[in-house]
């Protein structure tokens, strides 16, 4: 304890009492070098790193350029083919974003600690969802359409997967590192957790997951335009057909269509989030 | 707004017998190796109203939680009316939960929800999974929630989303909550902790005729003397996870505070007028 009474006349005594502070200039140095170095390394084939051959940009650049200018000019007498295969694009996105959204509500919820306090239960839920995510979509999309057919069906279910990953994933762990002193009350009051969840969790965990679900729905516009290329219906199969009759100007029609129906989604689903909140 | 409301049920708590309370040689030690309670023994009449008082950390919260359960006593026992609580488990403890109404510092409410659905929660051991879950209960569970609510004053509110309250109101809604349950205890950890003075006397001064209108045994935790002094009979002063006072409160005197807190008595200690 200081005698003095200004504030200010501690500072000398301050700088002799501050404890000091580990120096890890080096290490961090030596981190960030290790990481140059081995990312360098595995661009070297020779140790068995992949061959970047950058030289090829410049050898075939007449090729590139050709196609470009194609690109440049977009078809748009193309356009009038293209509304068939967008609206079945964004029918998979919906209909994919509504059932997965239906389906996670009961998994998140056996998902997150606090409203499923039963750890075997919660792990084998969790354990699903990350094998769940640990698949790619185009690997479920080439899968699926292998099992089920070429068309919007596997599509659709791909999207399901892939969206009930993400959902119960980001709102399990939201509702997670959420305060839930409400709890208490219903355990006070006798209730069982499903009680709990259905009358008070619910209400308050709501917002989290319709934030989730519009970001599916966002995800799902755009990846579905892809999941065309492996057969699984929408304006990725139109796409994929131009591409392979080297039509590019009526590949650049699609990606732009794409382009703007994708910025459309995702201004709409900042409009209805705004509401939420 | 309301059209069928009109006449909300009145809260049949008298009708449900007051329990008396009593823990004999109670301990509780949390799985982190603090001792919170040590070797506590009373005995709580049916229809007493006491206050707990200690400085935070002194085992308030614990005591009154072993009480429900929601802290499980590590040794002794608990008994509440004809239930022994430290030995019960799932649906047997649920149901005397259930019949045990408790308040909290920090309301508890969920805030994006309706009061009437707070209000409902107490209903929870009166209700089939089924109702919850199509969230239909009956016109009978209803009435009783409309009924509490109208018991403290603040029925308009029903519709009204429980985070838009003031904190007055709030711990009405969850006084409202805890007398749903038609219960032969309450409890109350720190009811007015969150409130300014006036909401203090307010929400004391409901818990107060809950005591004397129903008869019903009220333990409250406080850390204020004078509204230990002003609104219960009974103390009781913990220190340290352990008993140092029990007794009326008229013959409470300042040494016997200084002797809970462990120092003497201040301004804090006090909620003034």
């Amino acid at each position: 304890m200081t005698t003095t009474t200004a504030l200010t006349d501690t500072t000398d005594d301050i700088a002799a009492r501050i404890p000091p502070k580990s120096r890890q200039l080096w290490r961090t140095l030596v981190g960030i070098s290790a990481l140059l170095l081995f990312t360098i390394a595995t661009t070297i084939p020779a140790i068995g790193g992949i061959n970047i051959d950058l030289a090829s940009i410049v050898h075939n650049w007449h090729n590139g350029y050709s196609k470009m200018l194609q690109m440049l000019q977009p078809n748009f007498d193309f356009l009038p083919r293209t509304w068939r295969p967008m609206v079945e694009t964004l029918q998979m996105a919906l209909v994919g974003a509504a059932a997965s959204a239906v389906v996670s509500i009961s998994l998140t919820l056996w998902a997150a600690k606090p409203t499923n306090p039963d750890g075997l239960t919660r792990s084998i839920v969790r354990t699903m969802i990350n094998v769940i995510r640990a698949v790619p979509d185009l690997v479920y999309a080439t899968v699926l359409v292998a099992m089920v057919g070429v068309g919007a069906l596997p599509g659709v279910l791909t999207l399901f997967l892939f969206n009930i990953g993400i959902v119960v994933k980001l709102v399990s762990e939201a509702i997670d590192s959420a305060d839930h002193s409400y709890m208490e009350a219903g355990r006070a009051a006798g209730g069982t957790q499903t009680q709990i969840n259905r009358s008070t969790a619910l209400a308050q965990t709501w917002p989290l997951f319709a934030n989730q679900w519009l970001y599916t729905l966002e995800l799902n516009v755009r990846i579905s335009a892809i999941l065309g290329i492996v057969g699984a219906g929408g304006i990725g199969r139109l796409l994929d057909e131009r591409r392979a009759f080297y039509a590019y100007s009526d590949v650049s029609i699609i990606i732009l269509e794409i382009l703007v129906v994708v910025i459309a989604i995702e201004l709409l689903s900042n409009f209805i989030r705004k509401r939420l909140v | 707004m309301h059209t069928e409301n009109q006449s909300p049920q009145t809260v049949n708590v008298a009708g449900s017998a007051s329990w008396q309370v009593e823990l004999d040689h109670v301990s509780v030690t949390y799985p982190n190796g603090t001792r919170a309670l040590s070797d506590v023994s009373l005995r709580i009449e049916p229809g007493e109203m006491v206050s707990i008082i200690g400085l935070s950390g002194s085992g308030k919260s614990t005591l009154i939680r072993t009480i429900n359960g929601l802290v499980a006593a590590t040794q002794g026992v608990v008994t509440v009316g004809p239930h022994q609580v430290n030995a019960l488990s799932g649906r047997a403890l649920r149901d005397v939960r259930g019949q045990i109404g408790m308040i909290f510092q920090g309301f508890n409410l969920a805030e994006r929800t309706d009061v009437l659905h707070n209000v409902l929660v107490g209903r929870f051991a009166h209700l089939p999974l089924w109702r919850t879950l199509l969230d239909l209960p009956t016109k009978h569970d209803r009435n009783i929630a409309l009924g509490a609510l109208d018991s403290v004053g603040i029925l308009e509110t029903v519709w009204t989303r429980a985070g838009a309250l003031s904190g007055g109101q709030k711990q009405r809604v969850a006084i409202a909550r805890a007398l749903s349950q038609e219960p032969s205890v309450m409890l109350a950890d720190e009811p007015v902790a969150s409130l300014d003075p006036p909401t203090s006397h307010a929400v004391m001064g409901d818990l107060r005729r809950i005591n004397q209108q129903y008869g019903l045994t009220v333990l409250i935790n406080l850390h204020l003397i004078d509204l230990a002094k002003q609104y219960t009979t009974r103390l009781i002063g913990l220190r340290d996870g352990r008993l140092v006072y029990d007794g009326p409160v008229q013959n409470a005197t300042d040494k016997d505070f200084e002797e809970v807190y462990g120092r003497p008595i201040q301004a804090r200690d006090l909620l003034g007028n």
